[in-house]
């Protein structure tokens, strides 16, 4: 209808009104055919790009989108006894070259050793060497400082990248440097507990895959994360130990010695306190110091004991029953011979007739060896295996030398005299410490150790006690003990005598071995003993190579050392006199619900330590006895037990609300009141 | 009047306003149609906010992880310079060198004992004696 009405309408011919419909139709279909064969076009493309280079344009979007980066694993930390930091690490930056993309080789390294600021010309040729060979990659330098990272990246050089990785660090420097050993720039511990525990504390390194886009900027990643190695609790205090690496080196500069070590022990648990050695290095730059420096002599170093071998000598004498300590020996006329082999006293001394006890504490040659004689050479060799020589004594140290003892069976009488006044055995100083620490704690030859526990994913492990075997008894310990208190009172070893302490210890000289015959001038002297006698809380081993400074005796060089060294650990330990002492100061532990208190021995207000809560299991918290404390004190009590302090006046507390022993209620604040004057106790 | 009847038809042409019937069940279609459409839409533009926020929370994330291991790492350099800073090595050098501090000497030195108070013997130890 509206056809024909248009139509109707329309005026043109219909030769016109066709040609326009034609023309329409025929660009329809053109464009119609123009899109088919677009979209036609298209879609082959996307075939040929989706189907045909899938497995090709996949791996190029991967490589252009994903990175791996690999994250290594942290290396757990070492610490000393009371948490303090031995070892740590941190990230370092590293820098590289991607040669390929540096124009001017020479230019580059000479800029990038001004940089480092610590470049030598044969660095600088060898950068330059490195630049030049065109490999994809190359290293700069490794683990640089933080300010050489800066000085670098300031350059802005082309082909020059960072990239970050784990390095070691040693807060303490030289602080037992030796016992704690280094890291190489692998992350593999390479010395001491570093390397002996290295699976240990070593952490696994992960995978993190990053995905980016056209700028590279990542926006999603996939982590395998790295694991942080296990953490060490060290038996070593770090301050001991600073005692005696102090007090080792002053010695051995003083006697103009070669080096020297010392080992702090506790006797009754094999912890090793302290364990010195020097001359010392920088484990934070190993590479610099001579290997000589970086030996742990301690553990390492074999050496002839001398007249501190006497010990085992006379343990084994009064063990088994050969001697008693006021028995006499002859040791006139101050020389015995064997064969051609003359053995005589120190400056030629002839001591006469000595008892036991005195051929020890005046360090008799003749004597200790008539007393061997008598032990014979197969009960020696018992008591030297009992005493832990001949082995090695610590899983902690696997570089430990074992020790040189002779086979009993093969002894000559000439062999059993230079055993029995300590030459023709080898032993380390972390030996020696062993066996005077079994005479110090009543006969037990302990583990020595050094590794107090380990912490891996949160759990603490703590490395037990171990005793090895039983050495001696307890009467021959104490007898033993005896002789070597007489020792330091009236013998060899009065220079390590400390006022107000009783001190059990033993000299030592022994000529050293050089190019197989014993020298005339350089000798090892050594100093052993535990402090207090009576209640032995340090061993100590000090032992000097060759001083020449001062007549090279146990007595002058040793001795002095052993005696500064113990004299500030006891006091460090608090550990008071053994002989006459003061009256103590004591300090009353007060526990809130105890319902009695403990006298003290002096007069007015006493310090109090004060306890947070009642000490009794399954009670509630009680509020604790701040009278006496000072105002820091006080305010940090209330802040562990969330409460808020309000303070009057200034000085220490004379009073409080709520009142000791109350129940703890931590909405109300705690009002204390303070005074700088004790108002005196009637 | 012949016997042929001429019908005259009259066109009647209604200008009046056509009323529509309302189809309720094509216009029912209609909006499910548009329902539909708007949920597919809806679907379309929620699931691209979402891809996009995804995005853009990646970004952030990992703008973060980069901050969070820096400041780790600034964490560990400063505990590393506070276990530099009290070695007793460096104190002891302040101390002698700096502030002419001397070690005290024996007796400058007063070691408290730390009493522990001792609990009471039971009763039946008692009895037993």
């Amino acid at each position: 209808m509206a056809e024909s009405f248009h139509a109707a309408h329309d005026k043109r011919p219909d030769s016109a009104r066709n040609s326009w419909r034609a023309t329409l139709k025929s660009r329809i279909v053109v464009a119609a055919v123009g899109l088919f064969l677009w979209s036609t076009a298209i879609e082959a493309r996307l075939i040929y790009l989706q189907v045909y280079r899938h497995a090709d344009l996949i791996g190029r979007a991967e490589r252009q989108q994903l990175r791996t980066i690999a994250s290594s694993g942290k290396r757990g930390e070492i610490r000393d006894r009371r948490g303090h930091v031995l070892a740590y690490s941190v990230d370092a930056d590293s820098i590289y070259a991607v040669p390929t993309e540096i124009a001017d080789p020479g230019k580059a390294a000479a800029a990038l050793c001004r940089a480092l600021d610590d470049c030598s010309s044969a660095d600088l040729q060898s950068l330059s060497d490195r630049i030049r060979r065109g490999r994809a990659f190359a290293y700069v330098r490794r683990q640089v400082t933080p300010d050489q990272a800066r000085r670098v990246a300031d350059l802005q050089l082309e082909g020059i990248g960072f990239m970050k990785e784990n390095r070691r660090f040693y807060p303490n420097k030289e602080l037992a440097a030796h016992l704690l050993g280094y890291v190489g720039l692998d992350n593999t511990g390479l010395a001491g507990i570093e390397a002996t525990y290295d699976n240990l504390i070593k952490g696994h390194a992960g995978t993190v895959l990053i995905q980016t886009d056209a700028k590279r900027h990542a926006f999603s990643r996939v982590e395998r994360p790295s694991t942080t190695g296990a953490d060490l609790d060290l038996t070593i205090d770090e301050y001991l130990q600073h005692i005696a690496e102090r007090e080792l080196k002053a010695g051995v500069e003083y006697a103009g010695a070669e080096g020297g070590s010392a080992v702090v022990m506790d006797p009754f648990t094999g912890e090793i306190l302290a364990l010195a050695s020097y001359p010392t290095f920088n484990p934070n730059a190993y590479r610099d110091f001579h290997d000589d420096d970086r030996r742990n002599r301690a553990i390492q170093d074999l050496y002839e004991p001398g007249s501190t071998f006497k010990i085992v000598t006379a343990s084994a004498a009064l063990e088994q029953k050969i001697l008693k300590p006021g028995d006499y020996v002859d040791t006139n006329p101050g020389v015995i011979r064997f064969g051609s082999r003359v053995v005589d006293e120190d400056k030629h001394h002839n001591y006469g007739v000595l008892s036991f006890t005195d051929v020890i504490v005046r360090s008799s040659n003749v004597g200790a060896i008539k007393v061997g004689l008598r032990v014979g050479a197969q009960r020696m060799g018992i008591y030297a295996r009992r005493f832990g020589f001949g082995r090695p004594m610590s899983p902690d140290f696997p570089s430990e030398s074992p020790g040189i003892l002779w086979d009993p069976a093969k002894q000559t009488d000439s062999a059993l005299a230079s055993m029995s006044m300590g030459y023709q055995v080898a032993v380390t100083p972390l030996q020696m410490a062993t066996a005077i620490s079994a005479i110090a704690n009543g006969g037990e030859l302990l583990q020595p150790r050094v590794v107090r526990a380990v912490t891996r994913d949160g759990t603490r492990k703590a490395v037990p006690r171990k005793v090895v075997a039983r050495a001696i008894d307890r009467e021959t310990s104490a007898e033993v003990t005896a002789i070597m208190e007489a020792v330091v009172e009236r013998g060899t070893g009065q220079s390590a005598e400390i006022d107000g302490y009783t001190i059990a210890g033993k000299t030592g000289t022994a000529q050293k071995v050089e190019n197989g015959r014993y020298s005339a001038t350089d000798y090892n002297v050594s100093f052993v003993g535990f402090v207090p006698s009576r209640k032995p809380a340090f061993t100590i081993v000090v032992v000097v190579d060759s001083p020449h400074k001062v007549p090279p005796y146990g007595a002058t060089v040793a001795a002095p050392i052993f005696k500064r060294m113990a004299a500030a650990v006891l006091q460090q330990y608090g550990v008071p006199p053994s002989i006459n002492p003061a009256p103590p100061v004591l300090a009353v532990r007060r526990d809130v619900d105890d319902g009695h208190q403990q006298p003290t021995s002096t007069a007015g207000m006493p310090p109090s330590i004060v306890t947070v809560d009642s000490g009794a299991p399954g009670k509630d918290a009680l509020f604790p006895d701040l009278t006496g404390l000072s105002a820091r004190d006080a305010l940090r009590m209330l802040a562990r037990l969330g409460m808020t302090p309000r303070l009057n006046g200034a000085g220490i507390v004379v009073r409080q609300i709520p009142e000791a022993g109350a129940p703890i209620d931590r909405e109300t604040a705690a009002t204390l009141w303070l005074q700088r004057q004790i108002a005196a106790t009637p | 009047m012949s016997g042929e009847f001429e019908y005259a038809i009259k066109k009647d042409v209604r200008n009046n306003p056509i009323v529509r019937e309302v189809d309720r069940e094509r216009h029912a279609e209609m909006w499910r149609s548009v329902g539909v459409g708007v949920f597919l839409v809806a679907v379309l533009l929620f699931s691209a906010w979402q891809h996009f926020e995804l995005l853009r929370h990646g970004y952030r994330i990992e703008e973060m992880q980069k901050e969070r291991s820096a400041e780790e790492e600034i964490n560990r350099h400063l505990r590393l310079e506070i276990e530099t800073l009290r070695s007793p090595a460096r104190i002891e050098r302040l101390a002698t060198g700096r502030l002419g501090m001397v070690a005290p000497a024996p007796g400058d030195a007063t070691v408290i004992e730390r009493v522990t108070t001792t609990p009471p013997p039971p009763k039946s130890v008692v009895a037993r004696r």
